[in-house]
């Protein structure tokens, strides 16, 4: 009975061009996901300052108010007005110091897919080693033990990448979180 | 007198936002960018109240929690976590490791500085 050859050099072939592609596509997601963290740190950056700036300047502005307030005379609704808008700023700052916060649960979220996509890279690179290995004279008995290996491989990285990669972040939007004392 | 609260994030956004709520509430701020450096400055002075990270680089919150508890001078002091971890694995940890309360981020303002005032008062 003739035997059938396993196209090893193809398989070879096939395993390194899905190890190179993918690496290569990876780079471009790191890339990008570091300069998104370089842009929204440089954004939070400049947000910040100016949300300091504007708080600064109306609560000088609410100064000169209250000391206008106080040394003339205005009529109660005028007066009523300048509370309303006082109430106002202050629950729309309020909310801006909350939404604020979005840099640092994004920076988390990213920081976490970065570590994957590495983690990622470096399965690749397992695959790229574990096919090496295999020669076109190996019989299909050391192939299959290859194939096994390297599927294994991949499994326990896998799950390795995942164990280390626990999800810190799992707010869903910019809602206020819970409070508990103990 | 201020009471000074000691806040500690590894986020300069998250610190910047928390120093900003609590000093307009009248509390004096020491920052920390990690536990380590929260650890170093609490030893430096005693403060009113921790509020604390748990995702940190070089130390993390339960860490710093727990060798904030072997000083003498913070047995009593209140901890409190300020984190984006909101599971109950997670807070029953910070609990035992001698936390007294767990706020989920992102906080407002509002809410923060009435936790605040009813542990350490104005």
């Amino acid at each position: 009975m003739e035997m059938k050859t396993l196209p090893i050099t193809e398989l070879r072939k096939l395993l390194g061009a899905v190890s190179d592609h993918g690496k290569q596509h990876l780079v471009e997601v790191e890339a990008d996901l570091l300069q998104t963290t370089f842009l929204l740190s440089e954004a939070i950056e400049k947000l910040g300052a100016s949300f300091t700036a504007v708080h600064e300047a109306v609560t000088e502005q609410q100064q000169v108010l209250d000391a206008l307030v106080a040394k003339y005379a205005f009529d109660q609704e005028e007066l009523n007005r300048l509370d309303a808008f006082k109430q106002k700023i202050g629950e729309e700052v309020n909310a801006v110091v909350t939404s604020l916060q979005f840099q640092d649960l994004t920076s988390q979220l990213i920081s976490r897919t970065i570590k994957r996509v590495n983690g990622l890279k470096d399965l690749l690179h397992e695959i790229e080693t574990h096919s090496g290995e295999m020669e076109p004279s190996h019989e299909h008995e050391e192939i299959a033990k290859f194939l096994d290996a390297m599927s294994h491989s991949l499994n326990e990285g896998s799950h390795a990448l995942s164990g280390g990669l626990r999800r810190s972040v799992g707010q869903q939007d910019m809602a206020t979180g819970e409070i508990d004392l103990f | 007198m201020a009471k000074t609260i000691l806040a500690v994030d590894d986020s300069g956004s998250l610190r910047q936002m928390v120093a900003f709520s609590l000093k307009a509430a009248g509390y004096e701020v020491v920052s920390a960018v990690d536990g380590q450096d929260g650890l170093n400055k609490a030893k430096e002075k005693t403060v009113d109240l921790v509020l604390t990270d748990q995702n940190m680089p070089i130390m993390d919150g339960l860490t710093l929690i727990k060798h904030l508890r072997e000083l003498g001078s913070y047995k009593t002091v209140p901890i409190l976590m300020l984190t984006t971890e909101s599971s109950d694995e997670m807070k029953a940890k910070g609990k035992a490791a001698g936390a007294n309360g767990w706020l989920v981020k992102p906080f407002d303002p509002k809410r923060l500085i009435e936790v605040v005032q009813k542990v350490i008062g104005s």
